[in-house]
């Protein structure tokens, strides 16, 4: 396969540093973040999503057919490939990999995205090299599960899986020859605590534009930085020559340094990052919180909620918490989500001249100065944030500070994450949250369990036995049709509908995207950081130093 | 300089300090919460006392901030934005103590403009007020953490050390169980049972508390160490001999020896549970936004950024080593009193 | 031998309390190792609760703590959920590297302490113990993570020192002695700064032992022989206050796998921090538990340390 990047040439390191040491290198078990971003480089899936342009390509798999009714597809395997350690590959290793993920007692979290309608995907061998996947039912995006499902070497894991040991093995010290992938490169060495050093895999099937076989660099150092401000550190000082995921402050701490120290920032602009506020809106009979199920009743008006929405500083959030290096949001689609957004939707402007008179038509009134509820209650709550977070918990001080002026008394309560967890999808113990979600892709159906009713993330009130509200109705429709439409152009109006409902009824209460802020050493070239993870060594195979 | 005078002199400075925090909201222009979203992290205002026309004023006066445009501020020194600095101006209301309710500030500038006098933090709110707000809290936390500690360290040690045996070994080894245990957790744990609606104050004061109740071990290590030696001297020795009780010799022998360590030990904890606090809002069980204290505005400290973008956001940092100084200093003074009376 | 053996009983006590305490307050603070995962969209709750029966997560805390010590006692310190292995190897390697920075660390503050504080005892009230007074008590206002930021400031900005981790890139490359160097050369700035740190409350009791023996009657009587006053210092007056010194050196020996904790994360240094860390806010039980029996064993090597230390040193204690 040739890849379209500028021919480069061959030899160079490059090191990038992680926030904490990857816990595996199986890709059946990995849910980690580093732990994916060693493996990514390691191994190879069927079907791939290009990062450069959010659509699939082909990978493993050089073409495939969809049967007229959607659910049937045929893929045909590139030939005479060989994993990293020199065995042939074939249609075996696909079919045992899929068997793999697909085992209940191995727990893959990737088992549930290749469950549709309920039902496992079968796998089919037709041939050596040929594969047909069966789907229960027409699934819009079925090209996208294939993206990061790793093909394992049939040859050096099977017998472990037969004996039952499957998830101890390919830890981060199994020896580099018991260890192989179709990925660009292979296992070099681990240290641990300190680095796993990758090498260029010599059997790797793709070839730049002038023939040159690929990868370019013969090493990748993943060295072990545990904190944001150590990672911009290091990348200051030169020693590491990738930096991602770091915080607008340290953005601009790293520009004034630009120029004299040899490297270059880039801002991608707004992500697949949305942060929101929702208030609790379950069903809280069962659990007995009598003082949460009484505010209920104005978490529930719709009034209450623009309210809320409308009295938000979005721009303040935006200016303090990201130095400006964010966007304001009235949906979960975010502006860098071209291929989904609907930019029809309205973005009024702050205004609490608005939401006194949308509190005032609910019914509330102020007494001195203090907003109280049409019985005479004053209008008291609290937000969970999440401790470990600096951003939600600021943006959560400027909201209690936004609402304070609205009469509304606000606590801002910060918990240990786990703790925040419980309170969410336990015991349901809570008056509002700020949260926010990165969507896996760009496609919506990585979303489905966030705005059906009877999801598990349906953070405001999940599980539902039959939809609460007439407009919770509406949206597990939409999304259920989207999820069989196969035709884009319909798929996106439909989807527009979601996101209109988001904004309209303000199940949560979207507040910013932050923008992707990455950095590169001049020396490294096509070098092309996208918004979707891994926001800069997708495409690592084509890197190469100058 | 004689031990007594340098007591008189810290304790005449410690009971200044705790009148300007007592007092705060006289003395700080503005209430510690209200950001400024339009001047994160101002410099410190600057105060002339002459105008670009070469004038000389007696009242100083400052310059408004306007945005560079580069997410810079800098200081417009023209006549339109020049504000003089007024006494006993009236602005935001406060409360003293909890029960009088004032307006009149020590010192402001009209609106629109700004005096921030150690500068202003990321939500732009004034540095200055919210150090002399953060005293209030910070302190009483440090008080009451440091007095759980000693008195369970005086009561373990001084049993520990009285008795000695089989006792001693007890306590001690159970002291060296409260050192390794991961006390983190219960601090999470009693975060998390939390009720929501507790108030940032209670729920701050508790966390520390419970600091304090864990700390004891390390002193109670040092006070059986004096007491251990005490119980040997010759007149402790001979009260027992004409039929003193324990009880009584506890009291009026033996722990009259643990004051010097005590005092010490009062002075050196308050400033570190102040300073616990650091890590506590690392682990975000700091003190709730939006109150101020001393250790969350020492812990912003703790972000690169800051650190080498907004050298004014040490200037807490720097307010602290004289204060802290005159602590140690009247620990030294207190101790060496003690031994010459006892001499 | 049998004060020995007394000592070996009490140590095993202590560790028994301290994994079932360690146990106990776990379990206290809500929410497992896998209840993050439930936000995640894409992970289906049945995924976890199969996740948590294969851990054993949802066994009862007796249950738990029982297979725990069984497998303890064999050597065997559980398995990390992230990590998918056995807990004990994962902290032998980065044990031996904390060691090596808190080992360095503590001799470097010990030597600077010493001298200094005895020269602060001696010229007491003159204006150089005024001024380590002054900047004792400023070390002690300024946090240590604030302390490390500066050090990585001033690192950064003259590239006199590498920013972090334990080795550079090209360690592999190298031969011995330039291995030995690059270590060293890496080692330089986390040791120092935590010498640094760890120096005031040292330099504070250090000279206030030293200021009580030099107050000594035997002390007067000596210089009035004439003895020289290098002689009283070193020969006479520091055996005597070392008494109290010891104990402190025991706590240091004590705590030698916790000090650096932060500092490990700060500055990438290959120990215990980032492990322990990472374990603590992601509920990784078994490498925290691990991690605090292994610093208890070092609480009760210390103080066994400091307490033979002190056998050897007084010779009233020999008597008792």
């Amino acid at each position: 396969m040739v890849a379209d990047g500028v021919p480069g040439h061959a030899g160079g390191r490059l090191v990038v540093a992680l926030r904490s040491e990857p816990k595996t290198l199986n890709p059946v078990l990995a849910v980690d973040e580093p732990s994916r971003d060693v493996i990514r480089c390691l191994t190879a899936d069927l079907i791939h999503i290009n990062r450069g342009s959010l659509k699939t390509e082909p990978s493993l798999a050089k073409s495939w057919t969809v049967s007229r009714d959607g659910r049937q597809y045929t893929l045909h395997l590139r030939r005479g490939l060989r994993f990293s350690d020199g065995e042939a590959f074939n249609a075996d290793d696909v079919i045992f990999s899929f068997q793999v993920y697909l085992d209940e007692k191995i727990n893959s979290s990737q088992r549930d995205l290749l469950v549709v309608g309920g039902k496992p995907i079968v796998v089919v061998k037709l041939d050596a090299y040929t594969v047909r996947f069966e789907l229960a039912q027409p699934y819009a995006a079925a090209e996208r599960l294939f993206d990061g499902v790793a093909i394992l070497p049939r040859h050096l894991v099977e017998s472990s899986y037969q004996s039952g040991s499957f998830s101890q093995s390919w830890s981060l010290s199994v020896p580099p020859n018991q260890f192989a992938g179709l990925g660009p490169f292979r296992l070099k060495e681990y240290i641990p605590g300190q680095r796993v050093v990758l090498e260029r895999n010599p059997y790797y099937w793709k070839a730049d534009t002038a023939g040159n076989q690929l990868p370019y660099l013969n090493e990748i150092v993943f060295l072990f930085v545990a904190s944001e401000d150590a990672q911009v550190i290091r990348f200051q000082s030169g020693d590491t020559d990738v930096l991602s995921r770091f915080s607008a402050e340290n953005f601009a701490v790293l520009q004034k340094q630009q120029s004299e120290k040899g490297y270059r920032l880039d801002d991608l602009g707004p992500g697949l990052e949305y942060n929101f506020l929702f208030f609790n809106l379950n069903d809280l009979s069962p659990k007995g919180l009598p003082e949460i199920a009484k505010k209920q009743a104005w978490f529930q008006d719709l009034r209450f909620r623009q309210a809320v929405s409308t009295a938000i500083d979005r721009d303040g959030i935006v200016r303090l918490v990201y130095s400006g290096r964010a966007t304001p949001i009235w949906d979960q689609v975010t502006p860098g989500n071209k291929l989904w957004l609907d930019d029809k939707i309205p973005r009024p402007v702050r205004s609490l001249e608005h939401a006194r008179q949308l509190l005032q038509s609910a019914g509330f009134s102020w007494k001195s100065s203090t907003l109280v509820d049409p019985h005479g209650e004053p209008v008291e709550f609290s937000i969970l944030t999440s401790s470990s977070n600096a951003q939600r918990m600021k943006m959560a001080t400027i909201i209690q500070d936004d609402l304070s002026q609205l009469g509304m008394t606000v606590q801002v309560v910060p918990l240990e994450f786990h703790a925040m967890v419980d309170r969410l999808q336990n015991s349901y113990n809570y008056e509002a949250a700020v949260m926010g979600l990165v969507s896996g892709d760009a496609d919506p159906t990585s979303e489905m369990n966030v705005w059906l009713s009877s999801g598990e993330t349906h953070l405001w009130h999940p599980n539902q036995d039959k939809p609460a509200t007439q407009w919770e109705s509406e949206m597990d429709q939409l999304m259920q049709e989207q999820l069989v439409t196969l035709d884009y152009a319909k798929r996106k109006r439909i989807y527009d509908r979601v996101q209109e409902i988001v904004a309209e009824d303000l199940p949560v209460i979207c507040l910013v995207s932050p923008d992707i802020l990455v950095g590169a050493a001049n020396r490294m070239r096509n070098f092309r950081p996208a918004i979707l993870v891994p926001y800069t060594l997708w495409n690592v195979e084509q890197l190469y130093i100058q | 300089m004689t031990h007594r005078q340098k007591l008189a002199g810290s304790l005449v400075l410690l009971t200044s300090v705790q009148i300007l925090i007592l007092f705060a909201g006289f003395f700080a222009p503005y209430n510690f919460a209200v950001q400024d979203r339009q001047r994160p992290f101002a410099p410190p205002t600057t105060l002339h006392f002459m105008d670009l026309r070469g004038n000389v004023h007696i009242r100083p006066f400052v310059y408004d901030l306007e945005d560079s445009g580069k997410s810079i501020l800098v200081s417009q020194s023209d006549s339109e934005h020049c504000y003089p600095i007024l006494f006993f101006v009236r602005g935001m209301p406060y409360k003293i103590a909890g029960v009088f309710t004032s307006e009149v500030h020590l010192f402001g500038v009209e609106a629109p403009g700004h005096i921030f006098l150690m500068g202003s933090d990321a939500y732009g709110r004034d540095q200055f007020s919210r150090f002399l707000f953060g005293g209030q809290i910070s302190m009483l936390a440090g008080l009451i953490a440091a007095i759980l500690s000693l008195s369970i360290g005086i009561i373990v040690g001084g049993i520990a050390g009285y008795y000695g045996g089989w006792v001693d070994e007890l306590l001690m080894r159970g002291g060296e169980l409260f050192l390794a245990l991961p006390w983190l957790y219960l601090l999470f744990a009693v975060r998390a049972a939390l009720p929501l609606h507790i108030s940032q104050w209670e729920v701050f004061l508790l966390l520390v508390s419970v600091m304090g109740l864990i700390g004891w071990a390390r002193p109670a290590r040092l006070i059986r160490g004096v007491v251990l030696s005490a119980r040997h001297r010759n007149f402790v020795v001979a009260a027992r001999g004409f039929g003193a009780s324990d009880l009584y010799l506890l009291r009026r022998h033996v722990l009259p020896e643990t004051y010097g360590v005590l005092l010490t030990q009062m002075t050196l904890l308050i400033p570190q549970y102040v300073l616990a606090e650091v890590t506590l809002t690392f682990l975000g069980l700091g003190v709730g936004e939006p109150l101020p204290s001393w250790g969350s505005l020492l812990s912003s400290l703790q972000q690169y950024y800051v650190v080498s973008s907004y050298w004014w956001m040490f200037l807490p940092a720097l307010l602290l080593i004289p204060l802290f100084l005159v602590f140690y200093t009247a620990a030294d003074a207190l101790q060496e009193l003690h031994k010459s009376v006892t001499l | 031998m049998k004060y020995l053996a007394r000592r070996l009983v009490h140590a095993t006590l202590l560790l028994a309390a301290v994994s079932l305490f360690s146990f106990a307050i776990l379990q206290l603070a809500p929410g497992d190792f896998f209840a993050p995962m439930g936000l995640n969209p894409q992970i289906s709750s049945r995924t976890i609760a199969g996740l948590r029966s294969q851990y054993g997560l949802d066994r009862s805390f007796p249950v738990r703590y029982g297979h725990w010590l069984h497998d303890a006692l064999k050597g065997n310190l559980g398995a990390s959920f992230a990590y998918n292995s056995p807990v004990a190897p994962l902290l032998a390697v980065r044990a031996r590297n904390t060691l090596l920075l808190t080992g360095t660390a503590m001799l470097l503050a010990w030597l600077i302490a010493i001298p200094l504080g005895m020269w602060s005892a001696v010229y007491r009230g003159k204006w150089g113990d005024r001024a380590g007074a002054v900047v004792t008590s400023g070390l002690l206002t300024v946090p240590d993570l604030v302390l490390f930021l500066v050090l990585l400031l001033v690192a950064v900005r003259t590239g006199w020192f590498p920013t972090g981790g334990m080795v550079s890139a090209v360690f592999g490359d190298l031969n011995v002695w330039n291995r030995v160097k690059d270590i060293a050369e890496h080692l330089f700035l986390p040791a120092l700064g935590l010498a640094i740190a760890t120096l005031p409350p040292l330099l504070r009791h250090v000279r206030s032992a030293m200021i009580e023996v030099l107050e000594a009657p035997f002390i007067r009587a000596a210089r009035a022989h004439g003895i020289t006053e290098r002689r009283v210092l070193f020969r006479y007056a520091l055996p005597v206050a070392a008494n109290p010194l010891i104990s402190l050196f025991g706590l240091s020996v004590a705590t030698m796998l916790s000090t650096s904790l932060l500092v490990e994360v700060i500055l990438s240094w290959p120990g215990i921090g980032p492990l322990l860390v990472d374990a603590i806010l992601a509920k990784d039980v078994y490498v925290v538990i691990g991690t605090v029996m292994l610093s208890s064993v070092f609480l009760v090597l210390g103080s066994l340390f400091a307490d033979l230390l002190l056998f050897a040193a007084d010779p009233r204690m020999r008597v008792e």
